[in-house]
């Protein structure tokens, strides 16, 4: 494997990624800005639109029929949270020409695609052309809808809400439905500009071969760009809520839960996450062994590390009557390791597990893309085993200190609707 | 031991299967440059699976809905430890999962799969279940339950399933019912134990960064030889007909889901991997987005990107499934119908087809791009009865003659189920 990154202008990162193992090619395009309730719907929209269709594919029905006819390749966009960044990303993969039937050069065609989404968007007059603009609004306003289909991933966002209120991290990055509701064509391509004018770029180009064309075809379309940027923040530490913050929603649903956020204030960043490998991340760690499988307290109890954000959830699924009792189990499970009640196995298995993570960086495209890009947003490229030392170096003292210097800040229950009545 | 090189023709890749002296059917892609390793090992045994019998036993014995699952959960636990506090020691990330109609205990590491590998074939192996710990699972599954009932897409599938099929298991749940669980006790978990997870019903598939010889190895070493004792597993009838056209539930979600289903006859081994290549490039053309279909449902904004197609089969079910969110379903299906008619009178355009069929093309490549697939691809192929790049070759001989006959046969208005889940509100 061969990783390189340039700086193709101020802000403007370009990592090629060339393994000759794969089938496919991947090229991935992220724009970052700080995340914002007064732009957060417009910069969604904005990105959203331009997979929909460009300046020389003009309908939805004409992109995909020229990505079918390139073997099916894909073409995405996506807009995600970081802490209090707002991360748009357009993404596109495909087939390498050594799979094609013909010997087509699908690489040179997902190229001059992806060009002209980002460059050379379907849009005049300072707006995006009408039906593209109504899909996208449509779509986003279905997914703002429908991230209550996902109870989990619900109660993990309300819970940000409740921990992070006013920051930028409380927001949904699809902004609110109103604000997405409220969004004109013009409104969106204004954003379009501005991000593409004033955030950072990451670009990441992973194939099996390389080729200088696509560096070379980025440099010349941002040149061409009046560029402002400004390099964002990535890692803002939360304050602790003086008082444990309580936030909670009834439904009409059969398992409740339970998300307990911590906060610290330490920079071990290393002894944090072992911290949570022991703690919640695996299915020998405390939370599960202890609250899931020996008491059967939760179905799942697991928990995350928001490095961004200097903080720890821990989310559960659990019967309303055990929800006390989860929540004590849970806190006591950390107090164990606060009185540095970690046997020798515990703190091996925590290593291997993340070993076993960090050896298979590499083996898919988009694992290749996050391990830099995060490693980027961190601001220190290192190798997957040079991450591996930092966490073997890291003791068993240093994992008691991190948990000491875990808070707990805030809980969101999510309740069942005919019990709480 | 009978080994042999499978090799497509068409990409390149190749595989090793070996008929082990054990009764195990063995597959190993071996594939240099990658660092995990997958591998599964599974029986033919899923949730459809409540009635069968052996080659000596006089009548059929029918289960409680949720054995096989059930099962599943238990055998992680050996009489000494769990199995996750096993793989803790290699760094192996060890799971399961049950299906319809397998059951497969997976694991996928970087390093050490050595060592993994006998912790998979052994525990596997070595069932140990006592009612203290039946009854405790109890609680566990009851909590799983309850959980996917909160899961709208499982809900709507399965409403979909029970509009479709009057008799077939395929529309119970997975993992049963609080009140089918409570019937399972420790003797009927080793009286299905010991019927289906004979070698000869069982299949073990690895791939990524191994050795085929070590993996051969470490079989010949943990594999204990089994009898084939002639497992007959039955269904019940199930007429053609649906049970009802539609069904509705209200759960608490924000955007109206619906999927729509078409009923169709079911098959096996190679006829039903040509039928499926059939069904799902037919799926394609039909919620394709240069259709006029398409087109107009998304310009009225009764579709959104989420409109997707899947092809649902296994012994005795087979199945073309429509989803997306939509507040007007109902039109969906209609349209959906007309588009069917319109294909009928007119023929399918050779254009879109020829196109459709690359871009399958493309899916099937990139499958083979990533250790995990291909781990999953030897083992459902050998469970479907076919070879491992037969889909390869059966998409490269498909004409559009053979989807145009599948959308004719198949596709029928009243074999359709449209199951829809709306908001509270």
């Amino acid at each position: 494997m061969k990783y390189n990154r340039t700086e193709l202008a101020e802000n403007i990162g370009f990592s090629s990624i060339i393994d000759e193992k794969f089938k496919t090619a991947m090229l991935s395009v992220r724009f970052i800005t700080k995340l914002d309730k007064d732009s957060a719907a417009a910069n969604s929209l904005g990105i959203g639109v331009l997979s929909s269709s460009n300046g020389k594919y003009k309908t939805l029905a004409e992109i995909n029929e020229k990505l079918s006819s390139l073997y099916g390749a894909s073409l995405g966009t996506a807009s995600k949270k970081r802490g209090d960044v707002q991360i748009l990303s357009l993404a596109a993969s495909w087939v390498n020409k050594r799979f094609t039937i013909d010997g087509e050069d699908v690489d040179g065609e997902m190229l001059q695609i992806v060009r002209d989404c980002i460059f050379a968007p379907n849009a005049e007059n300072g707006e995006f052309a009408a039906d593209s603009f109504k899909i996208t609004k449509k779509d986003l306003l279905d997914r703002i809808d429908a991230e209550i289909n996902n109870k989990r991933g619900y109660a993990l966002s309300r819970a940000a809400e409740v921990a992070f209120e006013g920051e930028p991290a409380e927001l949904s990055c699809y902004g609110d439905r109103k604000s997405a509701e409220s969004v004109t064509s013009s409104e969106a391509f204004a954003a379009y500009q501005k991000f593409l004018e004033t955030a950072q770029v990451e670009i990441y180009y992973i194939s099996p071969e390389e080729n200088p064309a696509a560096a070379e075809m980025f440099k010349e379309s941002f040149a061409a760009v009046k560029r402002d940027s400004k390099a964002v923040s990535f890692r803002n530490i939360s304050p602790l809520h003086s008082e444990v913050a309580e936030g909670s929603d009834e439904f009409d649903v059969r398992q409740c839960k339970m998300v307990m956020t911590f906060k610290s204030d330490s920079d071990d960043a290393f002894a944090i996450k072992l911290l949570s490998a022991i703690f919640g991340e695996t299915p020998v760690s405390k939370l599960f062994v202890n609250v899931r499988e020996k008491l059967s307290l939760c179905y799942y109890c697991a928990c995350r590390v928001i490095s961004s954000k200097g903080a720890l959830m821990v989310d559960s699924g659990v019967e309303r009557e055990n929800i006390e009792k989860a929540k004590e189990e849970i806190l006591r499970q950390l107090d164990e390791i606060r009185n540095g009640n970690i046997s020798d196995e515990e703190l091996e298995s925590a290593i291997l597990a993340l070993e076993n993570g960090l050896e298979q960086i590499g083996d898919t495209a988009s694992s290749y893309e996050s391990w830099y890009f995060e490693r980027f947003c961190e601001g220190n490229v290192v190798t997957p085993s040079e991450r591996l030392n930092d966490y073997k170096n890291v003791t068993k003292a240093r994992i008691v200190q991190a948990a000491n210097s875990l808070k707990l800040d805030s809980i969101y229950l999510m309740l069942d609707k005919e019990e709480a009545e | 031991m009978e080994k042999s090189i499978i090799k497509s023709e068409r990409t390149g890749d190749s595989c090793i299967h070996v008929k082990h002296k054990s009764g195990l059917d063995i597959y190993i892609c071996e594939m240099p440059g990658f660092s995990s390793v997958e591998a599964l090992f599974g029986t033919k045994y899923g949730s459809v699976n409540t009635m069968f019998k052996m080659r000596d036993d006089e009548d059929y014995t029918v289960v409680p809905e949720g054995i096989a699952h059930f099962l599943e959960h238990k055998l992680f636990e050996n009489e000494d430890c769990d199995v996750f506090e096993l793989y803790a020691k290699t760094g192996a990330s060890g799971n399961a999962f049950t299906s319809f109609d397998k059951t497969c205990y997976l694991f996928n590491c970087s390093k050490n799969y050595q060592e993994s590998l006998r912790i998979l074939l052994d525990f596997v192996q070595k069932p140990y279940f006592t009612q203290a710990t039946v009854d405790k699972e109890q609680g566990i599954i009851g909590q799983e339950i309850k959980m996917t009932n909160d899961n709208p897409d499982w809900r709507l599938f399965f409403n979909l399933l029970r509009g479709m099929y009057h008799n077939h298991p395929v529309k119970i749940d997975i993992a049963g019912t609080v009140e089918s669980i409570a019937q399972i006790d420790a003797e009927l978990l080793y009286k299905c134990y010991y019927t289906f997870y004979n070698l000869n019903n069982m299949v073990l598939s690895i791939a990524g960064n191994i050795n085929a010889e070590e993996v051969l190895a470490i079989c010949d070493e943990c594999l204990k030889p089994c009898e084939d004792k002639g497992l007959e597993t039955v269904f019940p009838d199930e007429p053609d007909s649906i049970v009802t056209p539609e069904i509705y539930e209200n759960q608490p979600v924000g955007a109206t889901l619906f999927s729509i289903g078409y009923k169709c006859a079911s098959c096996s081994g190679m006829e039903r991997l040509k039928k499926t290549m059939a069904a799902s490039i037919a799926a394609s053309m039909l919620t394709d987005a240069s259709t006029d279909m398409y087109k107009k449902l998304l310009d009225e904004e009764i579709i959104n990107s989420s409109f997707a197609s899947e092809v649902f089969y296994g012994d005795g079910y087979f199945t073309v499934i429509f989803s997306g969110e939509s507040d007007k379903p109902e039109i969906v299906r209609k349209s959906l119908s007309n588009e069917i008619g319109r294909i009928i009178a007119d023929g399918l355009n050779e254009k879109d087809f020829a196109r459709i069929k690359k871009s399958t093309y493309g899916a099937l490549i990139r499958e083979l791009n990533n250790v995990e697939a291909v781990a999953n691809l030897l083992i459902n192929a050998h469970m479907d009865g076919v070879s491992p790049y037969d889909t390869i070759n059966v998409l490269s001989e498909l004409t559009s003659g053979d989807v145009y006959e599948f959308i004719k046969n198949e596709l029928c208005e009243d074999k359709t189920v449209l199951s829809v889940i709306k908001g509270d509100g």
